[in-house]
Protein backbone atom coordinates (compact mmCIF):
# COMPACT_ATOMS: atom_id res chain seq x y z
CA UNK A 1 0.00 0.00 0.00
CA UNK A 2 2.96 2.26 0.64
CA UNK A 3 3.79 2.29 -3.06
CA UNK A 4 0.24 3.34 -3.92
CA UNK A 5 0.51 6.22 -1.43
CA UNK A 6 3.80 7.36 -2.94
CA UNK A 7 2.25 7.31 -6.44
CA UNK A 8 -0.80 9.25 -5.19
CA UNK A 9 1.40 11.88 -3.55
CA UNK A 10 3.52 12.14 -6.70
CA UNK A 11 0.35 12.56 -8.79
CA UNK A 12 -0.86 15.39 -6.51
CA UNK A 13 2.50 17.18 -6.67
CA UNK A 14 2.75 16.82 -10.45
CA UNK A 15 -0.85 17.94 -10.86
CA UNK A 16 -0.23 21.11 -8.85
CA UNK A 17 3.10 21.97 -10.37
CA UNK A 18 4.68 19.97 -13.19
CA UNK A 19 8.00 21.71 -13.74
CA UNK A 20 9.35 21.36 -17.30
CA UNK A 21 12.71 20.34 -15.80
CA UNK A 22 11.30 17.14 -14.24
CA UNK A 23 10.73 15.20 -17.45
CA UNK A 24 13.92 16.29 -19.25
CA UNK A 25 16.04 15.44 -16.20
CA UNK A 26 14.33 12.05 -15.87
CA UNK A 27 14.95 11.29 -19.56
CA UNK A 28 18.60 12.40 -19.31
CA UNK A 29 19.17 10.25 -16.19
CA UNK A 30 17.75 7.08 -17.76
CA UNK A 31 19.56 7.82 -21.05
CA UNK A 32 22.83 8.27 -19.13
CA UNK A 33 22.43 4.76 -17.73
CA UNK A 34 20.83 2.91 -20.67
CA UNK A 35 22.70 4.26 -23.70
CA UNK A 36 26.20 3.34 -22.43
CA UNK A 37 24.85 -0.04 -21.24
CA UNK A 38 23.40 -0.81 -24.70
CA UNK A 39 26.66 0.27 -26.33
CA UNK A 40 28.72 -2.00 -24.05
CA UNK A 41 26.35 -4.91 -24.79
CA UNK A 42 26.97 -4.64 -28.56
CA UNK A 43 28.95 -7.76 -29.47
CA UNK A 44 29.84 -6.67 -33.02
CA UNK A 45 31.86 -3.59 -32.04
CA UNK A 46 35.47 -3.80 -30.85
CA UNK A 47 36.05 -3.20 -27.10
CA UNK A 48 38.06 0.04 -27.52
CA UNK A 49 35.37 1.67 -29.68
CA UNK A 50 32.66 0.49 -27.27
CA UNK A 51 34.49 1.96 -24.27
CA UNK A 52 35.02 5.30 -26.03
CA UNK A 53 31.44 5.58 -27.31
CA UNK A 54 29.85 4.51 -24.01
CA UNK A 55 31.89 7.01 -22.00
CA UNK A 56 31.10 9.79 -24.46
CA UNK A 57 27.36 9.03 -24.29
CA UNK A 58 27.49 8.91 -20.49
CA UNK A 59 29.39 12.21 -20.27
CA UNK A 60 26.86 13.93 -22.56
CA UNK A 61 24.02 13.08 -20.18
CA UNK A 62 26.14 13.94 -17.10
CA UNK A 63 26.54 17.42 -18.61
CA UNK A 64 22.86 17.58 -19.66
CA UNK A 65 21.31 16.92 -16.22
CA UNK A 66 22.81 19.90 -14.32
CA UNK A 67 22.49 22.10 -17.44
CA UNK A 68 18.73 21.49 -17.65
CA UNK A 69 18.31 22.08 -13.92
CA UNK A 70 20.44 25.23 -13.82
CA UNK A 71 18.90 26.83 -16.94
CA UNK A 72 15.34 26.02 -15.82
CA UNK A 73 15.74 27.20 -12.24
CA UNK A 74 17.71 30.33 -13.18
CA UNK A 75 15.08 31.38 -15.70
CA UNK A 76 12.29 30.62 -13.20
CA UNK A 77 13.98 32.70 -10.50
CA UNK A 78 14.20 35.62 -12.92
CA UNK A 79 10.39 35.68 -13.19
CA UNK A 80 9.97 36.20 -9.43
CA UNK A 81 12.25 39.22 -9.57
CA UNK A 82 10.66 40.82 -12.66
CA UNK A 83 6.94 40.33 -11.90
CA UNK A 84 5.52 41.65 -8.65
CA UNK A 85 1.95 40.37 -9.17
CA UNK A 86 1.72 36.83 -7.74
CA UNK A 87 -0.55 35.35 -10.43
CA UNK A 88 1.53 36.80 -13.27
CA UNK A 89 4.77 35.77 -11.57
CA UNK A 90 3.50 32.19 -11.24
CA UNK A 91 2.66 31.95 -14.94
CA UNK A 92 5.86 33.70 -15.98
CA UNK A 93 7.89 31.33 -13.80
CA UNK A 94 6.50 28.30 -15.66
CA UNK A 95 6.99 29.93 -19.05
CA UNK A 96 10.53 31.11 -18.34
CA UNK A 97 11.46 27.74 -16.90
CA UNK A 98 10.26 26.10 -20.12
CA UNK A 99 12.24 28.65 -22.16
CA UNK A 100 15.31 27.91 -20.03
CA UNK A 101 14.96 24.19 -20.78
CA UNK A 102 14.59 24.95 -24.51
CA UNK A 103 17.70 27.15 -24.47
CA UNK A 104 19.58 24.40 -22.66
CA UNK A 105 18.55 21.85 -25.33
CA UNK A 106 19.27 24.17 -28.26
CA UNK A 107 22.48 25.95 -27.22
CA UNK A 108 23.86 25.23 -23.75
CA UNK A 109 24.16 21.43 -23.80
CA UNK A 110 25.53 21.04 -27.39
CA UNK A 111 27.91 23.93 -26.71
CA UNK A 112 29.15 22.55 -23.38
CA UNK A 113 29.53 19.07 -24.89
CA UNK A 114 31.58 20.28 -27.84
CA UNK A 115 33.83 22.31 -25.49
CA UNK A 116 34.17 19.92 -22.56
CA UNK A 117 33.97 16.33 -23.80
CA UNK A 118 37.16 16.17 -25.90
CA UNK A 119 39.47 17.53 -23.17
CA UNK A 120 37.89 15.20 -20.59
CA UNK A 121 38.35 12.20 -22.88
CA UNK A 122 41.94 13.24 -23.58
CA UNK A 123 42.65 13.55 -19.84
CA UNK A 124 41.26 10.06 -19.34
CA UNK A 125 43.62 8.84 -22.04
CA UNK A 126 40.80 7.83 -24.36
CA UNK A 127 41.10 8.82 -27.99
CA UNK A 128 38.57 8.35 -30.76
CA UNK A 129 39.29 5.04 -32.55
CA UNK A 130 39.88 6.91 -35.85
CA UNK A 131 42.37 9.28 -34.18
CA UNK A 132 44.25 6.36 -32.73
CA UNK A 133 44.55 4.72 -36.14
CA UNK A 134 45.93 7.93 -37.64
CA UNK A 135 48.44 8.45 -34.85
CA UNK A 136 49.62 4.81 -35.00
CA UNK A 137 49.99 4.66 -38.81
CA UNK A 138 53.59 4.87 -40.12
CA UNK A 139 54.77 8.31 -41.16
CA UNK A 140 54.54 8.97 -44.89
CA UNK A 141 57.44 10.98 -46.37
CA UNK A 142 56.50 14.62 -46.88
CA UNK A 143 57.14 14.53 -50.64
CA UNK A 144 54.67 11.68 -51.17
CA UNK A 145 52.17 13.26 -48.81
CA UNK A 146 52.08 16.41 -50.92
CA UNK A 147 51.57 14.70 -54.26
CA UNK A 148 49.16 11.95 -53.16
CA UNK A 149 45.45 12.51 -53.62
CA UNK A 150 43.01 9.77 -52.67
CA UNK A 151 41.58 7.62 -55.43
CA UNK A 152 37.95 8.04 -56.45
CA UNK A 153 35.73 6.04 -54.14
CA UNK A 154 33.81 4.25 -56.87
CA UNK A 155 36.13 3.57 -59.84
CA UNK A 156 34.71 2.13 -63.06
CA UNK A 157 35.17 -1.63 -63.46
CA UNK A 158 38.26 -2.68 -65.42
CA UNK A 159 36.92 -4.07 -68.66
CA UNK A 160 40.08 -3.95 -70.80
CA UNK A 161 43.81 -4.10 -70.26
CA UNK A 162 44.47 -0.42 -70.95
CA UNK A 163 45.14 1.79 -67.96
CA UNK A 164 42.35 4.15 -67.03
CA UNK A 165 42.65 7.92 -66.91
CA UNK A 166 41.69 7.89 -63.23
CA UNK A 167 44.81 5.93 -62.34
CA UNK A 168 46.91 8.99 -63.21
CA UNK A 169 44.93 11.60 -61.34
CA UNK A 170 47.37 11.42 -58.44
CA UNK A 171 50.17 12.74 -60.60
CA UNK A 172 51.27 16.31 -60.02
CA UNK A 173 49.56 18.56 -62.53
CA UNK A 174 52.49 20.94 -62.88
CA UNK A 175 55.94 20.66 -64.52
CA UNK A 176 57.07 18.54 -67.46
CA UNK A 177 54.81 15.61 -68.25
CA UNK A 178 56.23 12.68 -70.22
CA UNK A 179 53.83 10.77 -72.47
CA UNK A 180 50.46 11.66 -73.84
CA UNK A 181 48.49 11.59 -70.58
CA UNK B 1 7.96 45.78 -27.58
CA UNK B 2 8.23 45.39 -23.79
CA UNK B 3 4.45 44.86 -23.66
CA UNK B 4 4.66 42.07 -26.24
CA UNK B 5 7.45 40.31 -24.32
CA UNK B 6 5.49 40.63 -21.08
CA UNK B 7 2.40 39.22 -22.81
CA UNK B 8 4.41 36.26 -24.11
CA UNK B 9 6.00 35.57 -20.73
CA UNK B 10 2.67 35.61 -18.90
CA UNK B 11 0.68 33.83 -21.63
CA UNK B 12 -1.65 31.21 -20.18
CA UNK B 13 -1.44 29.13 -23.39
CA UNK B 14 2.34 28.92 -23.14
CA UNK B 15 2.04 28.05 -19.44
CA UNK B 16 -0.25 25.15 -20.35
CA UNK B 17 2.31 23.93 -22.94
CA UNK B 18 5.07 24.24 -20.32
CA UNK B 19 3.01 22.16 -17.87
CA UNK B 20 2.18 19.53 -20.49
CA UNK B 21 4.81 16.78 -20.60
CA UNK B 22 4.10 15.53 -24.12
CA UNK B 23 4.09 18.97 -25.74
CA UNK B 24 7.20 20.17 -23.94
CA UNK B 25 9.11 16.95 -24.74
CA UNK B 26 8.10 17.16 -28.42
CA UNK B 27 9.28 20.79 -28.62
CA UNK B 28 12.50 19.97 -26.80
CA UNK B 29 13.27 17.01 -29.11
CA UNK B 30 12.63 19.21 -32.17
CA UNK B 31 15.09 21.79 -30.78
CA UNK B 32 17.64 19.04 -30.11
CA UNK B 33 17.34 17.90 -33.74
CA UNK B 34 18.32 21.43 -34.79
CA UNK B 35 20.87 22.31 -32.09
CA UNK B 36 23.02 19.18 -31.97
CA UNK B 37 23.62 18.78 -35.75
CA UNK B 38 24.17 22.56 -35.90
CA UNK B 39 26.95 22.45 -33.34
CA UNK B 40 28.56 19.48 -35.11
CA UNK B 41 28.53 21.42 -38.40
CA UNK B 42 30.23 24.50 -36.90
CA UNK B 43 32.95 22.45 -35.19
CA UNK B 44 36.26 23.33 -36.87
CA UNK B 45 38.20 20.36 -35.46
CA UNK B 46 36.38 17.80 -37.64
CA UNK B 47 36.82 17.36 -41.41
CA UNK B 48 33.82 18.20 -43.59
CA UNK B 49 32.89 14.60 -44.54
CA UNK B 50 32.86 13.45 -40.92
CA UNK B 51 30.89 16.55 -39.91
CA UNK B 52 28.26 15.90 -42.57
CA UNK B 53 27.98 12.24 -41.56
CA UNK B 54 27.80 12.94 -37.81
CA UNK B 55 25.30 15.80 -38.23
CA UNK B 56 23.03 13.69 -40.48
CA UNK B 57 23.25 10.78 -38.03
CA UNK B 58 22.36 13.00 -35.05
CA UNK B 59 19.47 14.61 -36.96
CA UNK B 60 18.07 11.21 -37.99
CA UNK B 61 18.41 9.95 -34.41
CA UNK B 62 16.43 12.87 -32.99
CA UNK B 63 13.85 12.65 -35.81
CA UNK B 64 13.38 8.94 -35.08
CA UNK B 65 12.98 9.73 -31.37
CA UNK B 66 10.28 12.29 -32.15
CA UNK B 67 8.44 9.95 -34.53
CA UNK B 68 8.49 7.03 -32.07
CA UNK B 69 7.39 9.34 -29.28
CA UNK B 70 4.47 10.87 -31.15
CA UNK B 71 3.30 7.65 -32.80
CA UNK B 72 3.59 5.16 -29.96
CA UNK B 73 4.27 6.66 -26.58
CA UNK B 74 1.86 9.60 -26.48
CA UNK B 75 -1.37 7.72 -27.32
CA UNK B 76 -0.53 4.56 -25.40
CA UNK B 77 0.64 6.13 -22.14
CA UNK B 78 -1.76 9.07 -22.08
CA UNK B 79 -4.85 6.89 -22.46
CA UNK B 80 -3.46 3.87 -20.59
CA UNK B 81 -2.21 5.88 -17.64
CA UNK B 82 -5.55 7.64 -17.15
CA UNK B 83 -7.48 4.37 -17.37
CA UNK B 84 -5.16 2.61 -14.93
CA UNK B 85 -5.31 5.47 -12.42
CA UNK B 86 -9.12 5.82 -12.70
CA UNK B 87 -9.92 2.12 -12.35
CA UNK B 88 -7.15 0.68 -10.17
CA UNK B 89 -5.32 3.35 -8.20
CA UNK B 90 -7.98 5.96 -7.41
CA UNK B 91 -11.04 3.73 -7.98
CA UNK B 92 -13.18 6.55 -9.41
CA UNK B 93 -12.44 9.03 -6.60
CA UNK B 94 -10.49 12.34 -6.28
CA UNK B 95 -12.13 13.79 -9.40
CA UNK B 96 -11.76 10.78 -11.70
CA UNK B 97 -15.50 10.07 -11.34
CA UNK B 98 -16.34 13.20 -13.40
CA UNK B 99 -14.45 12.16 -16.54
CA UNK B 100 -14.90 9.26 -18.94
CA UNK B 101 -11.53 9.57 -20.64
CA UNK B 102 -8.38 11.67 -20.78
CA UNK B 103 -9.65 13.80 -23.68
CA UNK B 104 -12.63 14.92 -21.64
CA UNK B 105 -10.43 15.93 -18.70
CA UNK B 106 -7.94 17.83 -20.90
CA UNK B 107 -10.81 19.78 -22.48
CA UNK B 108 -12.20 20.68 -19.06
CA UNK B 109 -8.73 21.67 -17.84
CA UNK B 110 -8.23 23.95 -20.85
CA UNK B 111 -11.51 25.72 -20.02
CA UNK B 112 -10.64 25.93 -16.31
CA UNK B 113 -7.27 27.51 -17.15
CA UNK B 114 -9.03 30.29 -19.07
CA UNK B 115 -9.20 33.25 -16.64
CA UNK B 116 -12.35 34.74 -18.26
CA UNK B 117 -15.64 33.22 -17.04
CA UNK B 118 -17.43 34.77 -20.04
CA UNK B 119 -15.11 33.04 -22.50
CA UNK B 120 -15.65 29.74 -20.71
CA UNK B 121 -19.44 30.08 -20.91
CA UNK B 122 -19.24 31.04 -24.59
CA UNK B 123 -17.22 27.89 -25.33
CA UNK B 124 -19.73 25.75 -23.40
CA UNK B 125 -22.58 27.09 -25.55
CA UNK B 126 -20.82 26.15 -28.80
CA UNK B 127 -21.93 23.20 -30.91
CA UNK B 128 -19.82 20.10 -31.54
CA UNK B 129 -19.86 19.75 -35.36
CA UNK B 130 -19.71 15.95 -35.43
CA UNK B 131 -22.55 15.25 -32.96
CA UNK B 132 -24.51 18.55 -33.19
CA UNK B 133 -24.61 18.54 -29.35
CA UNK B 134 -23.55 21.50 -27.26
CA UNK B 135 -20.13 21.37 -25.55
CA UNK B 136 -21.76 21.70 -22.11
CA UNK B 137 -23.70 18.45 -22.66
CA UNK B 138 -20.47 16.54 -22.08
CA UNK B 139 -20.08 17.88 -18.55
CA UNK B 140 -22.03 16.98 -15.42
CA UNK B 141 -23.60 19.55 -13.05
CA UNK B 142 -20.56 19.63 -10.72
CA UNK B 143 -18.17 20.52 -13.54
CA UNK B 144 -20.54 23.14 -14.98
CA UNK B 145 -20.86 24.75 -11.53
CA UNK B 146 -17.07 24.76 -11.14
CA UNK B 147 -16.62 26.49 -14.49
CA UNK B 148 -18.83 29.35 -13.27
CA UNK B 149 -16.43 30.03 -10.37
CA UNK B 150 -13.52 32.44 -10.61
CA UNK B 151 -11.04 29.75 -9.52
CA UNK B 152 -12.53 26.43 -10.63
CA UNK B 153 -11.32 23.11 -9.27
CA UNK B 154 -8.58 21.73 -11.54
CA UNK B 155 -8.44 18.19 -10.16
CA UNK B 156 -4.73 17.96 -9.40
CA UNK B 157 -4.82 14.18 -8.93
CA UNK B 158 -6.21 13.63 -12.43
CA UNK B 159 -3.71 16.01 -14.01
CA UNK B 160 -0.89 14.44 -11.98
CA UNK B 161 -1.84 10.90 -13.05
CA UNK B 162 -1.83 11.94 -16.72
CA UNK B 163 1.52 13.72 -16.35
CA UNK B 164 3.11 10.87 -14.38
CA UNK B 165 2.14 8.32 -17.05
CA UNK B 166 3.43 10.73 -19.70
CA UNK B 167 6.77 11.08 -17.89
CA UNK B 168 7.10 7.29 -17.59
CA UNK B 169 6.19 6.93 -21.29
CA UNK B 170 8.65 9.65 -22.30
CA UNK B 171 11.48 8.05 -20.36
CA UNK B 172 10.78 4.56 -21.70
CA UNK B 173 10.24 5.82 -25.23
CA UNK B 174 13.14 8.22 -25.56
CA UNK B 175 15.75 6.46 -23.46
CA UNK B 176 15.04 2.79 -24.23
CA UNK B 177 12.77 2.25 -27.25
CA UNK B 178 13.88 5.05 -29.60
CA UNK B 179 17.62 4.14 -29.56
CA UNK B 180 16.72 0.56 -30.57
CA UNK B 181 14.42 1.72 -33.39
CA UNK B 182 16.93 4.31 -34.60
CA UNK B 183 19.69 1.65 -34.64
CA UNK B 184 17.66 -0.29 -37.24
CA UNK B 185 16.56 2.77 -39.22
CA UNK B 186 19.57 5.14 -39.26
CA UNK B 187 22.12 3.12 -41.27
CA UNK B 188 19.79 2.34 -44.25
CA UNK B 189 18.72 6.02 -44.21
CA UNK B 190 22.35 7.18 -44.29
CA UNK B 191 23.01 4.79 -47.21
CA UNK B 192 20.03 6.25 -49.10
CA UNK B 193 21.43 9.75 -48.50
CA UNK B 194 24.80 8.57 -49.86
CA UNK B 195 26.63 9.25 -46.59
CA UNK B 196 27.45 5.61 -45.84
CA UNK B 197 28.75 2.88 -48.16
CA UNK B 198 27.26 -0.59 -48.31
CA UNK B 199 30.43 -2.73 -48.34
CA UNK B 200 33.69 -1.75 -46.76
CA UNK B 201 35.76 -4.56 -48.36
CA UNK B 202 35.83 -3.36 -52.00
CA UNK B 203 36.73 0.14 -50.78
CA UNK B 204 39.78 -1.23 -48.94
CA UNK B 205 40.82 -3.19 -52.03
CA UNK B 206 40.75 -0.13 -54.31
CA UNK B 207 42.70 1.87 -51.75
CA UNK B 208 45.40 -0.79 -51.69
CA UNK B 209 45.60 -0.89 -55.50
CA UNK B 210 45.89 2.88 -55.76
CA UNK B 211 48.60 3.09 -53.13
CA UNK B 212 50.71 0.68 -55.18
CA UNK B 213 50.05 2.63 -58.39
Amino acid sequence: MALADIIKRTCKKLGENNKPTYVVMAIATVKGICRPTFTMMDKKENPETKKYTALREGLTEVIAIPAYWACGEAAGALAKKVFKDKALAGRAEKNLMFMGVCIAALFVIPGLCSVAIKPIMDKMGLKAPEDKKHSESPQIPAQIQNTYTPAPTNPLPHKNTFPQMQAYTSRPQTGLRVGGL
Amino acid sequence: MIGAVQKLLTSSQMASVAQNTTQSVAIETTLKSIGRPGFILIDNDIDSDTKQYAAAKEFLYQATCLAVYMALIVPVFKKGGFKLAKEKLFKNTNGFEHFKDVGEYLHYRKLADNPSIQNRQATLEKEVIATKDKVKDKYNATLLAELKKENPEKFAYVKGAVELSNIIGSVLGLAILAPQVSHVFIHPALRILGLEKKDKKPENQTQKLDTKA
